[in-house]
């Protein structure tokens, strides 16, 4: 993971016996994609500058006078559809990833450590099972959690977006792959005759030892909690609890039908401070959203 | 799994003569860390599956109250037409999207592994960047993007000279639906990927180069094979994901409700029955019909690939 990465250009281009217009080529077709990728995320940046007149009136990918990108954002302090405050939604969506995040993280590292370094009866049934719920989304779930809720009166409740985001199978995985290849066993092995405790060597010795892990872990779970809106969609009826997705949601269809205007580049605005934290986020911490995708290589 | 008596219980003597006594110590706090996670997950995965399935049996009238009534659910569901037509076109959806996300994703990755693409570092971070904007962040942008006549796209196309162009008219709602799908997933798919290439072994590839290989029969014949297992689970990933459909036509739906019907998808038909109709006892059938169908398209595959020596 860490000199590989580093390597960005494995083998001389001449070698593969290459024509020098292929590199053009090549790199004309990732431009071409990256325009894609990007057109609308531009898009989103100049359009939170605009009334809403001009959202509809002048050219999508220019920016137009008067410059409103001031007025939307302090819109989005007031309720300004009836559907509620995007201030709000936004502290809410912040308790949800950062609470579920820290849940996940160490329940992950538990079960990962578990996993990785004990061989107690029945460990690999149960390693395939929370596997195979890899293949169960907790999208189709939701609705089913719902049900339930409504008998134990976890509705509306923060809980109940909290503690089923704490499950992750992925965080399992990549931890057990972590910790099989950064705790030595004769570490371990030497802390236990040494006459430390199973949870004190977890926490001085293997936890320490699997930081750059755990903040992968960390933030793939930031990133799935802030970016899910089914389960919060079906749980919450109370505006007030909405995590940014669902308010969103919600302010799109009052944009659209209601008669207030101004609702769109609000909500234009809405989207993109909702995903700018995100951004910034992986930027400054790329590296380790790309040991996150150490779960494609599989090991079987 | 945790018969951890200090005194060696009926239990426990079959295990010390099996294994000796410091053996024995190592197991428990093994089951004593996993147990937290596996709490977790019967509770919020298990408990409500089971609890859907059971619900599902049951029928609610407003007078008599709810009681138990069969299949009677189940006989609804597969008799509606809507419910079928939902998941013909998430078929559909799916047969498209997910090939064509892997097949860009993986050309992506291969054509950065190979370095022979300038500002690689930039481009992969570029097209990851969509990986952290919400579904319905991204079906927003989109829908405004598309706008027929005012939004930019359409205005495109005409000048191309396609004349009007409606991209969520009842022809072209699926198309769309594809491209805003694969706006979303496929960097993701690029950077796992392009990391599993790169934990491959170097001396492969330098010995298939002073071989004389050429760069494709490198990607396609050496590198395509090496990845295979990395291919059939992003696969499998992206498959469940795109049968449960969701998220980007329930927001289009909000600027153009002529283009998405009530069980446009069949997660569009569960959410509509149960939170829009307020009939959960429908909504959980339709919910188990379509687990149902999305593991037995998992195990189907599964089947066939074991069958081609795949998971050994």
């Amino acid at each position: 993971m860490s000199k590989k990465d580093r390597t960005s250009d494995t083998v001389p281009i001449h070698l593969y016996g290459l024509r020098r217009g292929t590199v053009t080529v090549v790199t004309l077709i990732c431009g071409l994609f990256a325009a894609f990728i990007l057109a609308p995320l531009l898009w989103l940046l100049i359009n939170a500058t605009k009334t809403q007149a001009n959202v509809y009136g002048t050219p999508g990918f220019w920016f137009a006078r008067p410059f409103h990108l001031f007025q939307n954002l302090s819109a989005l302090g007031r309720d300004v559809s009836g559907a509620g405050v995007y201030l709000q939604w936004l502290g809410n969506t912040l308790l949800y990833a950062g609470s579920a995040a820290i849940g996940a993280t160490l329940l992950s590292a538990m079960a990962g450590y578990g996993f990785a370094r004990f061989g107690f009866r029945g460990s690999n049934a149960l390693f395939y099972l929370v596997m195979s719920t890899l293949l169960v989304p907790i999208t189709s779930v939701a609705l089913p959690l719902f049900l339930v809720y409504a008998k134990v009166g976890l509705v509306n409740s923060v809980w109940g977006m909290i503690l089923p985001s704490m499950v992750s199978p992925v965080g399992i995985y990549l931890m057990r792959t972590y910790i099989d290849a950064s705790v030595p066993r004769d570490l371990i092995d030497a802390a236990r005759m040494d006459g430390a405790g199973e949870i004190r060597i977890f926490l001085r010795i293997v936890l320490p030892l699997t930081v750059p892990g755990l903040v992968t872990v960390l933030l793939l779970t930031v990133v799935a909690v802030w970016n899910n809106y089914f389960l919060p969609l079906i749980i919450f009826s109370r505006n007030r609890l909405y995590p940014l997705t669902v308010g969103l949601s919600s302010l799109s269809h009052a944009a659209e039908t209601g008669s207030k205007a101004e609702l769109v580049p609000v909500l234009i605005a809405g989207g993109l401070v909702t995903i700018l934290p995100l951004i910034v986020l992986f930027l400054f911490l790329e590296k380790y959203f790309r040991g996150g995708a150490l779960q494609g290589s599989t090991t079987g | 799994m945790t018969d951890t008596i200090v005194r060696p219980g009926p239990a426990a003597t079959r295990d010390s003569r099996r294994a000796p006594r410091r053996r024995r110590r190592r197991e428990w706090p093994g089951a004593v860390f996993v147990s937290p996670h596996l709490l977790a997950l019967a509770l919020f995965m298990l408990v409500p599956t089971v609890y859907a399935v059971y619900d599902s049996l049951q029928t609610t009238q407003l007078i008599g109250g709810t009681h138990y009534s069969g299949l009677a659910n189940y006989r609804t569901v597969l008799h509606s037409a809507q419910f079928w037509e939902g998941v013909r076109r998430v078929l559909i959806f799916t047969a498209v999207q997910v090939p064509v996300t892997i097949a860009l994703a993986f050309f992506f990755a291969a054509v950065f592994d190979a370095g022979i693409v300038k500002y690689s570092r930039f481009f992969r971070t570029v097209f990851f960047m969509p990986f952290a904007v919400p579904g319905v962040v991204a079906a927003v942008m989109w829908s405004f993007l598309l706008l027929p006549d005012f939004g930019p796209y359409a205005k495109v196309a005409q000048s191309l000279g396609f004349g009007h162009v409606d991209f969520f008219s009842s022809k072209l709602i699926l198309p769309t639906i594809v491209v805003i799908v694969v706006w979303e997933w496929t960097g993701y798919n690029v950077t796992i990927l392009y990391t599993a290439m790169k934990s491959l072994p170097q001396q492969v590839t330098e010995a298939a180069i002073m071989d004389g290989a050429s760069l494709r029969t490198i990607i396609l014949r050496l590198k395509l094979p090496m990845v295979r297992p990395t291919i059939v689970m992003l696969c499998f990933l992206n498959t469940v994901g795109a049968l449960q459909l969701f998220t980007e036509p329930s927001i289009l739906a909000a600027f153009q409700p002529q283009a998405v019907s009530y069980g446009f998808t069949p997660s569009l038909y569960v959410y509509n029955t149960a939170v829009g109709s307020g009939d959960y006892n429908l909504g959980a059938a339709a919910a188990v019909v379509l687990a149902l169908i999305i593991g037995a398209l998992s195990l189907g595959a599964f089947a066939i690939r074991k069958r081609a020596g795949e998971f050994r």
